[in-house]
């Protein structure tokens, strides 16, 4: 069964369209033209799509009501308004913004993102190159063999952020501040470290990463 | 009718309230007291003066004499105590002078003083010489004979001249001298007057000066408490009017601003919804079974979107940037950081379009004191630029340094900015950038050649503070 959105837009002409798109890759869309019924609805809805502006009720308004209500639901804003200060608004309760003209592909693209984000804490198993990936067991599996791999606590944590984040590229501050929860030093070399060792344990050919790929003199990507 | 009524104002207190009208009172009172107050001096003058006369005719020598002749007169056969009696009169009213008389025998009786040297018993010789002392020395000497015949004894007034001077002496430099007092009293008054009269113009221009040279925190002075309606009262009115129109103006300024903003925001938004209407259509309309050349019209349309999108967000961004209305964060900013975390972010999109990627950024941490999100956006401009006019150089690299304050670079093998800014939309997006980096106290320079062109952004030494 498709992931249920709760789309709300005004235009009828750009909301029937991406009703219609989202349909067409998977979605099950409820789209309501105003706010007012939204804080009923949110509650039966995986994704929240909300158009700023908004006849009636403000977009913000409605964006902050729809956390209250649903905290657990992330919220993409989408906004024919750019200016930064609107940003700032409404990331202070939205999870991902995108601004009008959108593309359908990146619409599709960041709930993608946005549900998988979500669904990291839900932790599905995830099958990348000859791993399959346990989140909720905490255990790296060979597929090829069935062996489990024995990774350390860090290598581990390391591993799972670069796979929720999977596609994204991430810096070695981004890494260590995840996975060591503290600011990152100039010149430390901890993160560098961690993953070569990690590539010892989980890539075929360590000195050809297939797995963990990196990204010269800006970060990690797992793909 | 404001103006007119102000004219009435005008007129009303400008004979009463007038500074003018005071200070001509001031010199007015000044010119009336020298010539009423100085006949009442003379006045004055001559009526002391003519007591002083009545004292001065007493000691005149004449009179004194036909007094003493007179008294000499009424005493014939008199009493000795009668005689007695006369002058002590006489010398009630002459306290300087010195008395005596001398009977019919010859002999001194009364002496007033009791310690005038004069014989007891006089004979001829002590007459005589008596006289003779007298005579050429400076004691005024009347002698009478009593009954004014001789034979009868006699007796004598002596008086010094010089008390007799003292007594009546000339009036008339004292006069001048208390003339002259008066005067000065006068004119020092009158200055003393003008003084204070000055002294608290001043007083008040100044207060009215700082006032004007100490604005409130809004910017604006505070206004001043205008107690008069002369002519400084009226400039602390004209002053106060002044600031509440500046207040008022400021505050329509506001009004006018937010208006703006809002008409921004809600252009921007009229605009975009009917541009993601025709990106829907399109996108539908590729869903359709279409021709090559259909197909490519369609990919025209969608990048023509994506370009108009953009253009109406610089223009809006352009605007609240030339009108100080774009939020400005400053912070201490690690630039290497920054650019590393921008670079992933564009990674994919110079991935998918080919390009050779190249970076090249320090270990140690590089700071600017800059809002993170305005570098950003300059960044985002000028990585934008490599990416849609630079696509045939298909290298992009990014350098950051430490050396001199810090630097980032931009580099591509495009065909130069000359042809790059030739394209359209180009423009406006630099211009924001130099805008931001302007504000941020940064500045870029552009190094064009046939390799490629180079985008170095530093913080500008020109401008310190």
């Amino acid at each position: 069964m498709g992931k249920r959105v709760l789309y709300i837009e005004d235009d009828a002409d750009i909301g029937s369209w991406v009703k219609e798109d989202l349909e067409r890759r998977g979605y099950e869309v409820d789209w309501l033209v105003s706010g007012e019924e939204a804080v009923s609805r949110v509650r039966a809805a995986d994704l929240v799509v909300l158009d700023v502006m908004l006849p009636g009720l403000d977009g913000f308004t409605v964006g902050r009501r729809l956390k209250k209500e649903a905290p657990d639901v992330p919220i993409l804003m989408l906004s024919a308004r750019t200016a930064v200060d609107d940003k700032l608004q409404g990331l202070q309760f939205a999870d991902d913004y995108l601004t009008k003209p959108f593309h359908p592909d990146e619409l599709a693209a960041r709930l993608d993102v946005l549900q998988r984000r979500y669904a990291a804490s839900v932790d599905q198993p995830a099958a990348c190159g000859h791993l399959l990936i346990h989140p909720e067991l905490q255990t790296v599996v060979d597929s090829r063999t069935g062996e489990e791999i024995p990774l350390t606590a860090k290598q581990l944590q390391i591993l799972l952020y670069l796979l929720r984040n999977r596609g994204q590229i991430l810096t070695k501050e981004q890494i260590y501040e995840a996975v060591w929860g503290e600011p990152h030093l100039d010149r430390d070399k901890t993160v560098n470290v961690h993953i070569r060792y990690l590539r010892e344990r989980i890539e075929l050919d360590p000195g050809n990463p297939q797995i963990i790929e990196t990204i010269r003199g800006i970060g990690y990507r797992v793909k | 009718m404001i103006n007119s009524s102000t004219d009435r104002n005008r007129r009303r207190y400008s004979l009463r309230q007038s500074l003018l009208s005071k200070y001509l009172l001031i010199v007015l009172c000044a010119l009336l007291i020298v010539p009423l107050g100085i006949p009442a001096i003379l006045i004055a003058v001559s009526l002391q003066t003519r007591a002083d006369n009545r004292d001065a005719s007493l000691y005149d020598s004449n009179r004194l004499e036909r007094m003493w002749h007179e008294e000499a007169a009424r005493l014939d056969n008199a009493a000795p105590e009668a005689i007695d009696a006369a002058l002590n009169r006489v010398k009630a009213a002459y306290p300087k002078a010195e008395l005596f008389w001398v009977d019919a025998s010859g002999a001194t009786r009364l002496k007033l003083p009791d310690t005038i040297g004069v014989p007891a018993s006089w004979s001829a010789s002590d007459a005589v010489a008596f006289m003779k002392g007298t005579s050429g020395s400076g004691v005024f000497t009347v002698v009478a004979f009593l009954g004014d015949k001789p034979g009868g004894g006699f007796m004598t007034l002596q008086l010094d001249r010089a008390e007799m001077r003292k007594a009546g002496g000339p009036p008339t430099s004292r006069t001048y001298l208390l003339l002259l007092a008066a005067i000065l009293l006068v004119l020092g008054l009158f200055l003393f007057v003008s003084l204070l009269f000055f002294y608290r113009i001043r007083r008040r221009l100044v207060r009215l000066e700082t006032a004007m040279t100490a604005p409130a925190e809004t910017g604006i002075p505070l206004p001043v408490d205008a107690m008069r309606m002369d002519e400084i009262g009226r400039l602390e009115h004209a002053f106060n009017a002044m600031i509440g129109q500046l207040e008022r103006s400021r505050k329509r300024e506001a009004k006018e601003e937010a208006l703006r903003r809002d008409l921004i925001a809600k252009l921007s938004h009229d605009l975009r919804t009917p541009l993601t209407a025709i990106r829907s259509h399109a996108f539908s309309l590729g869903q359709e079974a279409l021709s090559v050349k259909g197909k490519e019209s369609l990919e025209l349309i969608d990048r023509k979107v994506d370009s108009l999108g953009r253009l109406i967000d610089n223009l809006f961004s352009f605007t609240l940037l030339t009108s100080g209305q774009y939020p400005y964060h400053p912070q201490r900013v690690d630039i290497v950081r920054l650019a590393r975390m921008h670079m992933a972010g564009w990674y994919p999109a110079f991935e998918q379009a080919g390009f050779e990627i190249d970076t090249d950024l320090p270990e140690e941490a590089v700071c600017w004191n800059v809002d993170p999100q305005w570098l950003e956006r300059v960044l985002d401009n000028y990585l934008q630029n490599v990416l849609r006019h630079a696509r045939d150089g298909r290298y992009i690299g990014l350098r950051v340094s430490g050396e001199a304050g810090g630097r980032i670079v931009i580099a591509d093998r495009g065909p130069g900015m000359e042809a790059a800014s030739k394209e359209k939309g180009a423009g406006i997006g630099l211009s924001i950038a130099a805008l931001m980096l302007k504000d941020m106290r940064l500045r870029s320079i552009f190094r064009s050649g046939a390799s490629g062109t180079e985008v170095h952004i530093f913080p500008d030494s020109t401008l310190t503070g």
